[in-house]
């Protein structure tokens, strides 16, 4: 099977090794991967790569099954099988701004900044509120920067942002997530069933 | 420049693409289809029965007149309208196949062309496991005819689903946003939407369950397990007799079920089904059962259909190494212009003949090239023979 695994900028996380490895599957080349390679081990490979390649890269029927994070698949609404929630990168969106006063006047449309805008207006749309969505990948850096206020930004990113920020709310949870693209979920069903019968034990042990 | 989205096709794929057209044609009239061409432009009001919602932005213009058309957004909608108002009191059932391109916004992120051109069949007039097991196996006949190999139908069925929501006791305005949240495929929504009207828990969690195991073998004794009222069990029991009846026709090998397939269409009520191939990751074709889009143009007669998007097909079978062959063989006849009856004479024997202007540079071989009253022919590289006209027709015939 090929497998996409989104990297992010650090490289493949430990403790998602560790899960793979529970499971039995060849994971120890990955602890070490770096992005844009193919790690073939037996009959399984390993393509390490950006999120949004994993995501492409499922729909586009070039790998049989992809790890990604819950906020790419809720901010890219690609067309996948969310299979397993893997249980590692626990992590939350959640929009913040600066702890204390708001500083001058509230505006009638604040300003937010994202790496998730589209996660961003719907959850906004939704609520009634009306914002004014900057795309921003440093998004917890932005208050510091006068781009925006608001942030929208995973909980760990914002807790170190250089400014005091206070979450107001949490959006979704999110973590790392088995996925399969259509075709691989027609043509591969029972290898993906065996995959997952593999890593929903190491999952939960 | 050309608009987003839309796309010129250029030899050969044209070519491959038309060969593809042509066999799809043949295997359609081998079943009894009716080929039909409906026009560009709807009344936008036609089109609107079909409440999908990829019609929202479909490409509107006005008549002198004032009344709203609209560029066709699929050839099931056409189709059923021209059934509807042509075909009233013929006698049932009708059987249409078409070829046809249609347009829709531009669609990046969906994978969806602006201009997409699709050969499909539809079945009207029948309601029974039958009439939707004569789709599913003209769908695999037509893709192995082909050559397409190690192809994949994945059957499902929107009654399982709206069984299953049935049983989630859901009030009738939730249900309705369920329903849509399940064609998106947006968990997180359907948890929400659950879980403020206090849905069924038991229903709930076989729910989760189907999406989370559907599309695997055991995916119909997964689903057996599940069903809870008999609204799912006769949902089950049909797909299986459309199996079993597509594999009496032959074709048993390709079907799996998939009882997480849920398509966007409002108007599929039955059986739905998609195909797939290798190395291509999104679905060759798709299409269902819809029993109540003819109703909505005052007919109540079921429908059942498909639609194979060409482009795909055509990816399918090149990353499958069964491309149709293209044009035949071209010789190239330099001097071909000035001798008009050469050209032809080469040509009645058989010849696709690509004439030139005498000193041209002949540029792809084979090729033939009149030199005052004597001729080089090339078939190879390296395998050149010369002589008089009557030399280079015998060699022609030998190659």
């Amino acid at each position: 099977m090929r497998i996409g695994v989104a990297t992010g900028g650090a490289g493949v996380p430990a403790a998602l090794a560790d899960v793979l490895e529970a499971a039995g599957l060849p994971a120890a080349a990955l602890r070490t991967a770096s992005a844009a390679a193919l790690i073939t081990v037996g009959d399984t490979t390993w393509v390490p790569a950006s999120g949004a390649d994993v995501l492409a890269g499922c729909v586009r029927g070039a790998f049989d099954a992809g790890i990604v994070g819950k906020d790419l698949l809720l901010e890219e609404d690609a067309d996948v099988y969310e299979l397993l929630d893997l249980g590692v990168g626990a992590d939350a969106i959640v929009y913040a701004t600066p702890r204390g006063p708001a500083a001058g006047r509230v505006r009638s449309r604040p300003r937010v900044a994202t790496p998730y805008p589209r996660v961003t207006r719907r959850h906004f749309g939704a609520t009634g509120s009306q914002v004014e969505v900057i795309g921003f990948g440093a998004a917890a850096l932005a208050p510091a920067l006068g781009i925006a206020p608001g942030v929208v930004d995973l909980r760990s990113r914002v807790a170190a942002a250089p400014l005091d920020l206070e979450v107001r709310e949490e959006i979704a949870a999110v973590s790392l997530r088995l996925v399969a693209g259509r075709a691989a979920h027609a043509l591969l069903a029972d290898e993906l069933v065996a995959l997952l019968e593999r890593l929903r034990p190491s999952r939960e042990g | 420049m050309i608009p987003e989205g839309m796309h010129d096709v250029l030899p050969p794929e044209t070519a491959e693409l038309r060969a593809i057209e042509n066999a799809l044609c043949r295997r359609f009239e081998a079943y009894g289809y009716g080929e039909v061409r409906t026009p560009w432009l709807e009344f936008a009001e036609t089109l609107e029965v079909a409440e999908d919602d990829t019609l929202e932005a479909g490409y509107r213009i006005y008549d002198q007149q004032g009344h709203e058309l609209m560029l066709r957004t699929d050839m099931t909608v056409p189709v059923a309208r021209l059934a509807a108002s042509r075909y009233r009191d013929k006698p049932l059932p009708l059987r249409f196949f078409y070829v046809a391109p249609s347009i829709r916004p531009w669609a990046p992120q969906r994978s969806q062309d602006g201009e997409f051109q699709q050969a499909g069949a539809e079945l009207l007039g029948l309601s029974s496991a039958t009439a939707d097991a004569e789709c599913v196996t003209l769908l695999c006949d037509a893709l192995a005819g082909l050559g397409l190999k190690g192809y994949r139908v994945a059957l499902g069925t929107v009654a399982f689903y709206t069984a299953l929501v049935d049983a989630l006791g859901l009030p009738a305005h939730d249900r309705e946003k369920f329903l849509e949240a399940l064609a998106d495929k947006d968990y997180p929504l359907l948890e929400s939407i659950a879980g403020n009207a206090q849905a069924d828990e038991a229903a709930l969690k076989a729910l989760w369950r189907t999406l989370e195991l559907s599309g695997t073998r055991d995916g119909l004794s997964q689903a057996r397990k599940l069903a809870t009222s008999d609204a799912m069990e006769d949902a089950i029991q049909h797909l299986v007799e459309v199996r079993d009846l597509v594999d009496d026709a032959g074709f048993g090998d390709a079907v799996t079920f998939d009882f997480g397939l849920f398509q966007d269409l409002t108007y599929y009520s039955g059986v739905i089904f998609e195909a797939y191939a290798r190395g291509v990751g999104l679905p060759l074709a798709s299409g269902g059962r819809y029993d109540g889009l003819l109703e909505r143009f005052e007919w109540d007669v079921p429908g059942v259909g498909f639609a194979i998007s060409l482009d795909r097909l055509h990816d399918a079978l090149e990353e499958a190494g069964a491309a149709p062959a293209a044009a035949p063989v071209c010789l190239t006849f330099v001097g071909g212009l000035e001798h008009p009856q050469q050209a032809m004479e080469l040509r009645r024997a058989g010849w696709a003949v690509r004439a030139l202007r005498e000193g041209a540079a002949p540029q792809a071989r084979p090729w033939l090239v009149r030199e005052g009253n004597s001729y080089r022919l090339e078939l190879a590289e390296g395998a050149a023979t010369s002589g008089s006209w009557k030399d280079m027709l015998r060699a022609l015939e030998r190659a």
